[in-house]
């Protein structure tokens, strides 16, 4: 009996130092979080990250550096991750100018890797008289601790610091017509631009005017998810809007929300749609 | 060796396994950190990323604001850090301007 009882002693001796140590570890003290990484970030940290890396592209225009930079996140598809934010952004009210440097940077990504299927020649790079060219050198080494960052240094003299527009390829209108579609819940300009493939384009800037005023810019890719050239727009029922495609001298007018009926010919507010395509 | 003796023995020997298993085994896991927790070169390359903006926007309060997020002692204390680190991993030279530009100005405000 006396043996019995020693042996269960030490086993909950052990069991209760294990317990103590572990608890010590995990809760009281544990290992500090010094030395991590930007991909372990809190989301709205990283949201902060990935602006910072943006806003340094929209001075240095240093896309080698920025990507490198975004790499640092973890995100599968970097170009995504930064139009979503600024999708995310724009829906919480926040600053224009913050959600297009975002989408700058996302569709200079995008069209990089557009790149290896490249539009044909005709395109024509939109000429920015106040950017000056640029010298770059690769520098190797950008701090021996880690091998991560890639320094690519822009030697970048006094430029003036402006949100470069992306370059808009000459597309050619392909349809304009209204449609009703109820699932949509709100009455939208739908643009889709597509390459001679029918792929989608990222980063066309559309511009929207009511009438003839110069109103709103935004970007085709801004919202991935329903595809790379999907941009839209919300429009307001019986004003007459008209979208521009910037450098391609396509003009689109006349589009007004049409008035639908659905199967229980109760009348609705429908949408436009606009596909465009380059003619290659 | 008395009962109580060896029981000591045993709960330390557990408290030993314990503290190896939640401190190096099994650690608590990395996730939702913050900007102060960076390794010192991700800092100093958060850093340089404030400093590449302010050097063409000349915006030291956006700076510090920026630079405050690390939570260090003070903006100046960061970049200073920084200078430190990126002297020592051998930035290049326009990258050390830049930091050297930051800091310059964050003096002149103190």
């Amino acid at each position: 009996m006396d043996q019995n009882r020693g042996n269960w002693y030490i086993l909950t001796g052990l069991i209760l130092g294990l317990i103590l140590g572990v608890v010590y570890s995990w809760v009281i003290s544990p290992v500090s979080q010094v030395d991590t990484h930007p991909s372990l970030l809190r989301t709205d940290y990283k949201d902060i990250y990935r602006s910072l890396i943006s806003r340094a592209y929209q001075f240095n225009n240093n896309l080698p550096r920025a990507e490198a930079r975004l790499e640092l996140m973890g995100d599968d598809e970097p170009a995504l991750a930064l139009a979503a934010q600024a999708q995310r952004f724009l829906a919480e009210g926040g600053d224009n100018e913050m959600a297009i440097i975002l989408a700058n940077l996302s569709a200079a990504i995008q069209n990089a890797e557009l790149a290896d299927n490249p539009i044909p020649a005709t395109v024509t790079p939109a000429a920015d008289p106040e950017i000056t060219p640029t010298a770059s050198s690769e520098t190797g080494e950008n701090g021996g601790n880690n091998p991560e960052i890639t320094a690519v240094t822009t030697e970048h003299p006094d430029w003036t610091p402006t949100p470069a527009p992306t370059e808009s390829p000459p597309f050619i209108l392909q349809d304009s017509s209204p449609i009703c579609d109820p699932t949509l819940g709100e009455s939208l300009i739908q643009v889709i631009a597509t390459n001679g493939a029918g792929d989608g384009i990222p980063g066309v800037a559309i511009q929207i005017a009511l009438e003839t005023d110069p109103n709103e810019i935004f970007y085709t890719g801004l919202k991935p998810e329903l595809g790379l050239g999907y941009a839209d727009f919300s429009a307001e029922p019986g004003l007459t809007y008209q979208v521009e495609i910037p450098d391609s001298g396509l003009i689109v007018s006349e589009i007004e929300v049409p008035t639908c009926q659905n199967e229980s010919e109760e009348s609705y507010w429908g949408s436009w749609e606009i596909y465009i395509t380059h003619p290659n | 060796m008395s009962r109580w003796s060896l029981f000591f023995i045993v709960l330390l020997l557990g408290l030993g396994l314990g503290l190896l298993y939640g401190w190096v085994i099994n650690p608590v896991s990395y996730q939702d950190t913050t900007l102060d927790s960076l390794r010192i070169d991700y800092k100093t390359d958060y850093t340089l990323m404030v400093a590449e903006v302010y050097h063409q926007s000349n915006d030291l309060e956006w700076a510090m604001n920026r630079l405050t997020l690390l939570k260090d002692k003070s903006p100046l204390h960061s970049i200073e850090e920084s200078l430190k680190f990126a002297a020592q991993a051998e930035y290049t030279l326009p990258d050390m301007f830049l930091l050297r530009d930051l800091h310059n100005a964050l003096k002149e405000n103190n």
